[in-house]
């Protein structure tokens, strides 16, 4: 793309990029780390996770900002529009993310000490792990204007939904089987919700990079499995 | 539970929206024109539709002007200027050297950038056309005059003063006193020559809100330099470069999405 005659109008786009950049890094940062904190039960990388949020938040007000000046002084069209959209649009999903994390860092500090089963947490690391990919993948993409790239995200998020649903099913049966499983189950249950949620902001990022470079959205019906609003667990025999 | 239905294109922009179906009033084919041996538009084929508003947007020198010019063959006022193709009008290729030029200029009327409004009353301003073509009674005239001010958006301010000078009038009210009186011949088809550009922004708001009210009744072409004008009045858009036409649609694709690489740049200042 070539510059603009107002070289100024360049330099406010760019620093909207920079912006959305550094978001993405603290984002994917916070999401790994609040990963490792729940499988190492580190409580002190949880707080730093929780800690890390704030610079999110300010740095998406700060993009909001920008992209409401850019429009008001600039009247960008075409691709400068879609892309000012984009910002404001890729700025909330990745304050969303960054609150998610947050989420999960706090839990992480309630049930560090509470005896718990290493295989359930390992269950859910898988997930992180495919979430955290997902995430770099769409902000790669994002900074590239890869569109296949990011179809391939969008496609991606249907797994993320199906393992979802079986951690649900796993968590509920830890449940039944014995009641002091309670706690951190539900806990963990919100984890896992979260991770999910992240998988999903990974996805509206993902098409706003279709929108970005198309003009056009995305069909409305993504590829959902994720089938635990309608799943019920029948208790153990005997309970 | 039901799928959400997809919103509409037409939906989303409403009366904004352009009607690719409305009839074909202009039909520009194969269109060359020579300013003596300078060859000022290169084989130009575009349509204008019915009751809608199509902006002709270009870099200055790209065309369009001169493009507007073929319309009323106001040409032809220079011999060394000449055109060639067609642009067929009612069945009718207007440039064919039979035609009445008084008879084409009626039915296409022109609004220029400056207001160019003549030496005497308001009144004899509107009714300087009728006066030269129809033979209408005093009392006719008077309705046809208040009719053409009414629709110009200028008969609250004028009505007190029919008698003063167009002279006197603000820049914005001078603009719209052309346009009264080219909308007095009842015309098809309404030219605007960059009809805002020395206009302040609350004389640009109202030609603008006049030029959307008279889409119901005519269709209308308006060379505009100013991006957002062209986005925010016309239907259809026309981008014009070095004498070519480069890309035409409707207006919401051209300035959300276009499909050349050339009108981006222009429409986003990018143009080196």
């Amino acid at each position: 793309m070539s510059d603009h005659i107002v070289s100024s109008y360049d330099k406010d786009l760019e620093d909207l990029r920079r912006s959305i950049s550094e978001m993405g890094g603290i984002a994917e940062k916070m999401m790994n780390e609040a990963g490792h904190a729940l499988v190492r039960r580190d409580t002190e990388l949880a707080q730093a996770v929780i800690a890390a949020d704030a610079r999110l938040d300010v740095l998406q007000r700060e993009i909001e900002e920008r992209a409401v000046l850019l429009i008001a002084r600039r009247q960008p069209l075409a691709i400068d529009l879609r892309e000012t959209i984009s910002a404001i649009r890729v700025s909330n999903d990745l304050e969303r993310i960054g609150d998610l994390a947050k989420n999960v860092a706090k839990r992480v500090v309630a049930i560090a000490s509470e005896i718990q089963s290493q295989k359930i947490v390992v269950g859910l690391q898988h997930m992180g792990d495919l979430v955290q990919e997902q995430l770099k993948d769409v902000l790669d993409a994002y900074a590239s204007r890869d569109i296949k790239a990011a179809h391939d995200v969008w496609e991606r998020d249907g797994a993320i939904d199906a393992l979802y649903n079986s951690l649900f099913r796993e968590l509920l049966t830890y449940m039944m089987e014995d009641p002091r499983n309670i706690s951190f189950c539900t806990h963990l249950l919100f984890c896992a919700k979260n991770i999910e949620r992240i998988g999903d902001h990974t996805t509206n990022i993902a098409e706003t990079i279709h929108y970005l470079a198309t003009g056009e959205n995305l069909p409305t019906d993504r590829p959902k499995n994720d089938a635990s609003n309608y799943t019920m667990v029948e208790p153990p025999a005997g309970a | 539970m039901n799928a959400p239905t997809e919103i509409t294109q037409a939906q989303l922009t409403g009366r904004h929206q352009a009607d690719e179906n409305a009839p074909i009033r202009i039909a520009v084919k194969d269109l060359n024109f020579y300013y003596g041996s300078f060859h000022g538009l290169k084989s130009v084929n575009l349509n204008f539709h019915d009751r809608q508003v199509t902006a002709l947007i270009g870099p200055s020198g790209c065309g369009k002007s001169t493009l507007l010019r073929t319309f009323n063959r106001i040409y032809s006022l220079y011999p060394e200027q000449r055109a060639e193709g067609q642009i067929m009008l009612d069945g009718r290729n207007i440039l064919d050297p039979r035609i009445d030029l008084n008879e084409l200029r009626s039915k296409i009327g022109m609004v220029f950038q400056k207001p160019t409004p003549f030496p005497m009353s308001i009144y004899d301003n509107v009714a300087f056309g009728l006066r030269l073509y129809e033979r209408l009674s005093k009392a006719d005239l008077d309705i046809r005059v208040e009719e053409s001010l009414r629709k110009a958006a200028l008969w609250d301010e004028a009505k007190d003063k029919l008698k003063q000078s167009g002279m006197g009038l603000s820049g914005g009210q001078q603009q719209r006193l052309c346009i009264a009186r080219t909308v007095a011949q009842r015309p098809e088809v309404i030219l605007f020559d960059e009809p805002t550009s020395a206009l302040d922004p609350i004389s640009t708001g109202r030609i603008e809100e006049l030029i959307e009210q008279l889409r119901s009744e005519f269709t209308i072409v308006i060379v505009t330099h100013n991006m957002q004008q062209a986005a925010r009045i016309s239907q259809f858009t026309a981008f014009m470069y070095l004498d070519e036409l480069v890309e035409f649609g409707p207006t919401t694709r051209i300035f959300m999405n276009p499909e050349k690489r050339q009108t981006q740049d222009y429409i986003t200042g990018r143009f080196g």
